[in-house]
């Protein structure tokens, strides 16, 4: 028989221990998993990706649910963060089962983040939002609220407030100064942008990222050569930080410096997985469509797409056609390669279903947009019906959801139905091609200081798509038109009329 | 680099208003065309016989911005007048906090609000049978 004394400290070992597990972060998530080890492994995750180094932590998730099957917080985390369908799914099932078990803060953690994977949102907001009320001193909490709200939601407003909470509970957490910046870079507020990234460098001086998003948002502000000097920077730190030699691409193809972006698009590719290769050599080949060599732009495309179906990518072939009949000036051409983007969707393949859809509703969304610009409105609404029908057996979240708003805007402008118009539109507000039809719905219904603001956007929108290829240039070339026709006074070239 | 990047840009940043009611309401939703008349004045009366009370922001702010455009159809100055003339039946929240917390508190109240400012402690009325964030949601704005 024990004694007294060891019958009274064991308990109270126990309960130091449980409290220590519990609350061992006094700012952090309040975690209830019984098992040390999943305990640490979660702690490991979290700490992987404040850094940003995401396969590590969902490893190190995954390595906590495997410690502890009923650790329901660990299995919504991950959901969270993954980016396998598939494994989203049955990990949000895991923590539904599981939420049982799960202390207050992580039963509300769970119900928001399984209500907004499942697209309910308004108990998904009322969660978090009690969450954060209730849980005012939990830095992670605040940060995943963060990246919901920008990466889920693109509300780069509502997420900022996140990640300036963080700082204040802890000046350290380097990553809410790396989201801050990106916020107020959306939201064209680059002097906080770049208060932001001084102080991620500051924090995390031997680390890439935070020269790579000082990179970033320079070539985001139009501060190309600052841009240059970031990624170096980045790749001095770490050569093998990729996506800093893709910027140096992506920043002289904005430059206008094509030759030189394909030297450096190059290099990128020679290192890239086969999906960065394929993905990346999209955006080499478009530099073509950028200096106007279309000839070679579409030997560049098809080249792509040969790559990409060697490798079974039929969501990147089929992009790489969709991308040629952007900038085809024959309209039997254009919707030709349309075709052969829908036929290559339709073969045997492994690529989830999801992308497919996906590219599909691109591919349609150009139809109509083609042949509205054609004149050919019959094939327009023939795209535009597949398309919703599309939406209507698969969700219109995402990608299918804003290809949709911008296919339904087109049509509406076509119409004449300006109001329906602007409210599609602004569904799809950061594709450039959208954005440009948005000005002209703006213009057409009476609203011409919301139009005057998106095109200022529009041109100094800066970022390495094809959609920003085929409509910036043009239309930074007829806004200066417009301004000289206006004011020729101003126009230096008017001297030599 | 920002994480999940690739996720980025795939849904607008257009603001969506939520119309909220207390918990004991018990209305699910309405159409736009009655919420109008609720928000201007016409219908005085929730159909359970309650007397409606709008709880509203300044129309500076870009919530009620969005509710003058989509909603009243008018004029910051037409807005205006049409406040002054119904005082008795409107009460001004000088924050979000406050309009959450005044719908909350008073049986009858109906008040606009960001969608993701929205707590569990009070209801989100569906318009033309859609809650925000759901496709073609009426009360959205940039």
């Amino acid at each position: 028989m024990g004694s007294n004394k060891l019958r009274i400290l064991i308990p109270a070992v126990f309960a130091f221990s449980a409290l220590a597990l519990a609350h061992d972060v006094p700012t952090g998530m309040h975690i209830s998993t019984k098992s040390p080890q999943a305990h640490v492994a979660f702690e490991k995750g979290l700490a992987k990706m404040e850094m940003l180094h995401i396969q590590d932590g969902l490893e190190s998730f995954r390595a906590a649910v495997q410690a502890d099957p009923q650790f329901a917080l660990g299995h919504i985390v991950l959901m969270f963060f993954s980016q396998d369908p598939t494994e989203q799914v049955v990990e949000r099932d895991k923590a539904l089962a599981a939420r049982a078990s799960a202390n207050p803060e992580e039963a509300l953690i769970i119900d928001w983040l399984a209500n907004a994977s499942q697209a309910r949102y308004i108990p998904a907001i009322q969660a978090m939002n009690e969450a954060l009320s209730k849980f005012p001193r939990d830095k992670h909490l605040h940060w995943l609220a963060g990246w919901w709200l920008l990466v889920d939601h693109n509300q780069s407003q509502h997420a900022v407030v996140m990640f300036e909470k963080v700082m204040q509970i802890d000046p350290k957490f380097a990553d809410a100064y790396n989201e801050a910046a990106y916020c107020y870079a959306r939201m064209g507020n680059f002097d906080n942008a770049f208060a932001n990234i001084k102080h991620y460098t500051e924090l995390v001086p031997n680390e890439p990222n935070p020269q790579d998003t000082f990179a970033e948002i320079s070539r985001m502000a139009g501060r190309f050569e600052d841009a240059l000097t970031h990624y170096r920077m980045s790749l001095r730190i770490d050569p093998s930080f990729h996506e800093s030699q893709l910027g140096l691409g992506d920043t002289y193809a904005l430059m206008g410096q094509q030759d030189r972006a394909r030297e450096e698009y190059a290099k990128a590719i020679a290192v890239g997985s086969p999906v960065q290769k394929v993905l990346w050599s999209l955006q080499s080949a478009a530099t073509y469509v950028r200096e106007g060599n279309l000839a070679g732009a579409d030997k560049a495309f098809n080249a792509v797409a040969v790559q990409a179906h060697e490798k079974d990518f039929v969501n990147l072939e089929a992009e790489a056609f969709r991308s040629m009949s952007y900038y085809q000036l024959d309209g039997t051409a254009s919707f030709n390669l349309l075709n052969k983007a829908e036929a290559v969707l339709k073969e045997g393949h492994k690529v989830p279903q999801s992308l497919l859809n996906q590219e599909l509703a691109s591919v349609l969304r150009t139809r109509v947009e083609r042949g509205l610009h054609d004149n050919n409105k019959d094939v327009a609404a023939a795209a535009f019906k597949q398309l919703q029908a599309l939406a209507e057996a698969n969700g219109a979240d995402g990608l299918i959801g804003t290809a949709l708003h911008g296919a339904a805007g087109a049509m509406a402008l076509g119409e004449g139905n300006f109001a329906e118009a602007v409210n599609h539109f602004e569904e799809d507000d950061s594709n450039a091609i959208s954005m440009r039809s948005l000005i002209t719905a703006y213009e057409k219904n009476g609203q011409a200081g919301n139009a005057n603001r998106l095109a200022a956007k529009l041109a100094a929108l800066n970022v390495p798509l094809i959609e920003q290829a085929v409509v910036v240039p043009e239309f930074r070339k007829m806004r200066a038109a417009m301004a000289a026709k206006s004011n020729a006074a101003l126009d230096p070239r008017a001297k030599y009329h | 680099m920002l994480l999940l990047v690739a996720s980025l840009g795939a849904s607008s940043e257009a603001k969506q208003l939520a119309v909220i009611v207390d918990k004991t309401n018990n209305t699910g939703g309405m159409t736009a065309a009655d919420l109008t008349k609720v928000f201007k004045f016409d219908n005085h009366k929730w159909p359970d016989g309650r007397p409606v009370i709008l709880v509203l922001r300044d129309p500076s702010t870009p919530e009620m911005q969005t509710a003058i455009q989509k909603l009243y159809k008018m004029q910051p100055e037409e807005f205006k007048a049409l406040l002054s003339a119904h005082v008795s039946g409107v009460i001004m929240a000088r924050s979000e906090e406050e309009l959450l917390k005044s719908v909350e508190s008073i049986p009858g109240a109906v008040g606009l609000v960001d969608v993701y400012s929205i707590n569990g402690r009070v209801n989100v009325l569906k318009v033309d049978g859609k809650l925000p964030l759901e496709q073609g949601y009426f009360l959205k704005g940039n």
